[in-house]
């Protein structure tokens, strides 16, 4: 029991990052209808840029984070500004061949600028927190809680506010919401300020349990693909559900199944899923 | 008008190519550059991804024996002066890569020693060169790189196996005998694991979990932590490189783990310290003894010298690299040739016999049939927070 327990608290924690991730994988294909492959590199980058802060000008966790994803998110805008909007006639492939540059570049960069090692980030919460012999550590409580929080955040503002509901209309259809007035530049550099803003936020929460260094992205953002392909691509709420399947899956996978076999388990229930749902758990019906 | 210009632009192109390559060709294997002549010194390794730290490193060896040769003049076979010249490509860990690289090297460079830091892609280049003639300079500690026979390979590091039975006997005295397996997911890993496991159990031990992990794939590792803990193990085997190595012990003693550790020797002691924090959180760890920790007489020296230059700690990789490199130009010198591989490979027993005391910074004592350097093994574990030569 105890031990089902302390999985779910697990899954919990690294589902809570798998989603932030897929959360902006997601926006971003709303307006380029690609996966935007160079998500994983903008996740890596928030979290040296959270890192740098915290290190060379010796910011508070908190106010480096905010500073990494005004950055990150900086530099979603200049990506749609100089590549993606320049290509928004071209066919889609240029749009894959540019995101796989884009995650290049990003990646020679910080091997550049930060070198290849790889960096601790230690954040102010590593306590240890032992409740009924479960092992928590403050640092994953963070991610579980900031990760609702940001999730709440996001849903009121696409739901509520006028800005958040032109996001959807766009993601519905680009023509549509022109035709009603929508600045569609704007929209589309918000979104792309957003997607790397959670990528940063992910990145920030995520890195003082594992490690910073150039090849961090690759870790999260296959997932992030599997899933939003899981949840329905576009879809806000598939992105979240599906994060924490995969998360789950994972860790009970390996606790009641087998660990060597964990990835398999989150790709069987992929294809069942796709089997019984071929568009994905929430996917919108026109695409 | 414009067709004819063009064809006629691309007509001096070629031709300025095809000038350009027999203009290279025509250099033969020791290039001569301002009266002196020049032996190029091959290297193809890691230098971005994940393992880019790990190949910089050993790269880091290399070139710093080249440069400290060079500065001192170059070194005299046969009457020459002979200077070194070094070309590194990276190879990203890929096997493959390595094997592109080292035809690049031959071709272009006519390189007669090519360095490679990892088992897969010294494997790749095993395949032929033999045929193409170069000696590789493994720096690997898999025993299927030299048990295979290859003529022209020098394996730097101790076999492995070496390490298998001093790591059991410290850790079942002073722990207990469960062990549980947290392996990284290498074909490497995969081999340590197959060697020791047995012999922990042969020993009275008991393994009770097994599971590999993909540091390129986790985020996490409380999961399979926990799952490895859950049995109650007394020792837990990790490893890979240093770094995530030592993100999966401080998880286990987050997790309440009071066992020990065997560290497979990938990952470094000194180098898993900076991401525990301190020695404490790897209590009883037995792994490679730490380079700065060694007790040989040349040790501090070239220390210094290391973190002046590269302002960093000297670590195995670095050491072992920059000794082999020694150890290929003393060959040389006492082959009498630069170029005659098999020679150089002959003469490899008095290479290492001829290193200067300053560079015996591992008890180096000769070289084994099969092309593995005789190395002394001495393992470091950690007491009292801190690390102890084990003899």
């Amino acid at each position: 029991m105890e031990i089902l327990l302390q999985q779910l608290f697990n899954s919990l924690t690294i589902g809570s990052v798998y989603s932030l991730v897929a959360l902006g994988l997601t926006l971003v294909y709303g307006i380029l209808h690609i996966p935007n492959f160079a998500h994983g590199a903008l996740y890596m980058m928030g979290g040296y840029i959270t890192l740098t802060m915290m290190t060379a000008f010796g910011f508070n966790y908190w106010v480096a984070m905010f500073v990494s994803i005004l950055v990150v998110g900086l530099i979603g805008v200049l990506l749609e500004r100089f590549v993606f909007r320049l290509l928004r006639e071209a066919p889609p492939l240029h749009d894959k061949i540019a995101a796989i540059g884009i995650l290049l570049f990003l990646e020679a960069f910080a091997q550049f600028v930060w070198g290849a090692d790889f960096q601790t980030m230690t954040s102010p919460y590593g306590q240890v927190v032992t409740i009924m012999g479960l092992t928590f550590t403050m640092q994953r409580l963070l991610i579980i809680v900031s990760a609702i929080v940001v999730m709440i955040l996001l849903y009121l503002f696409l739901k509520k506010t006028f800005t958040g509901a032109s996001i959807i209309a766009m993601s519905q259809s680009r023509e549509g919401a022109s035709l009603v007035g929508i600045n569609i530049n704007k929209v589309a550099m918000l979104t792309f300020m957003i997607s790397g803003g959670l990528a940063a936020i992910a990145a920030s929460l995520a890195s003082p349990i594992n490690l910073v260094f150039p090849g961090m992205g690759h870790l999260v953002i296959l997932k992030a693909f599997v899933i939003i392909i899981l949840g329905g691509m576009g879809s806000i709420p598939g992105a979240i559900v599906g994060g924490y399947i995969l998360g789950f899956s994972e860790s009970l996978g390996a606790t009641y199944i087998s660990n060597d076999y964990k990835d398999i388990i989150a790709f069987v229930l992929l294809v069942i899923i796709l089997t019984v749902k071929p568009t994905g758990l929430f996917a919108k019906g026109e695409r | 008008m414009k067709k004819l210009f063009l064809v006629f632009m691309l007509l001096v192109v070629t031709a300025l190519v095809g000038c350009n390559k027999s203009e290279n060709t025509s250099s033969s294997g020791s290039e001569k550059d301002k009266g002196n002549h020049v032996v190029n010194i091959g290297y193809s390794g890691p230098l971005s991804g994940a393992a880019a730290l790990y190949g910089k490193r050993t790269l880091n060896g290399v070139e710093m024996a080249i440069n400290e040769i060079n500065d001192g003049g170059g070194f005299e076979v046969n009457g020459k002066k002979y200077t070194l010249n070094l070309v590194a490509l990276d190879d990203k860990y890929l096997p493959n890569e390595t094997g592109a690289n080292a035809k690049r090297l031959i071709q272009e460079h006519k390189t007669p020693i090519i360095f490679s830091p990892h088992s897969g892609g010294i494997m790749a280049l095993q395949v032929f060169n033999e045929q193409d003639n170069f000696i590789i300079g493994a720096y690997t500690s898999e025993p299927a790189v030299t048990d295979s026979g290859n003529a022209l390979t020098v394996r730097f590091p101790p076999n492995y196996e070496g390490y298998i039975e001093p790591f059991i006997t410290y850790e079942m005295e002073r722990f207990g005998k469960k062990i549980a397996a947290l392996p990284t997911a290498s074909q490497y890993g995969k081999d340590w694991t197959e060697a020791l496991l047995p012999a922990w159990e042969k020993k009275g031990g008991e393994v009770v979990y097994n599971s590999s992990i993909d540091f390129a794939k986790e985020t996490d590792f409380f999961t399979i932590v926990t799952n490895a803990l859950k049995e109650k193990p007394d020792v837990l085997f990790i490893g890979g490189a240093s770094e995530p190595t030592a993100k999966v012990a401080k998880q286990a003693r987050e997790l309440g783990f009071k066992g020990g550790f065997i560290i497979m020797d990938q990952a470094k002691l000194d180098q898993m310290m900076p991401i525990t924090g301190s020695y404490e959180a790897l209590e009883g760890s037995i792994g490679v003894l730490p380079l700065i920790d060694s007790d040989q007489e040349a040790i501090p020296a070239f220390a210094e010298k290391y973190k002046k230059l590269y302002k960093e700690d000297a670590s195995s990789e670095v050491g072992l690299n920059y000794l082999g490199m020694y150890a290929f130009v003393e060959s040389m010198k006492a082959a009498k040739s630069v170029d005659d591989v098999k020679a150089i490979r002959e003469h490899m027993e008095d290479g290492v016999k001829n290193l200067g005391n300053e560079q015996k910074i591992y008890a180096i004592n000769s070289i084994d049939e099969d092309g593995g350097f005789d190395i002394t093994i001495v393992t470091g574990a950690v007491e009292d927070g801190k690390v102890v030569p084990i003899h």
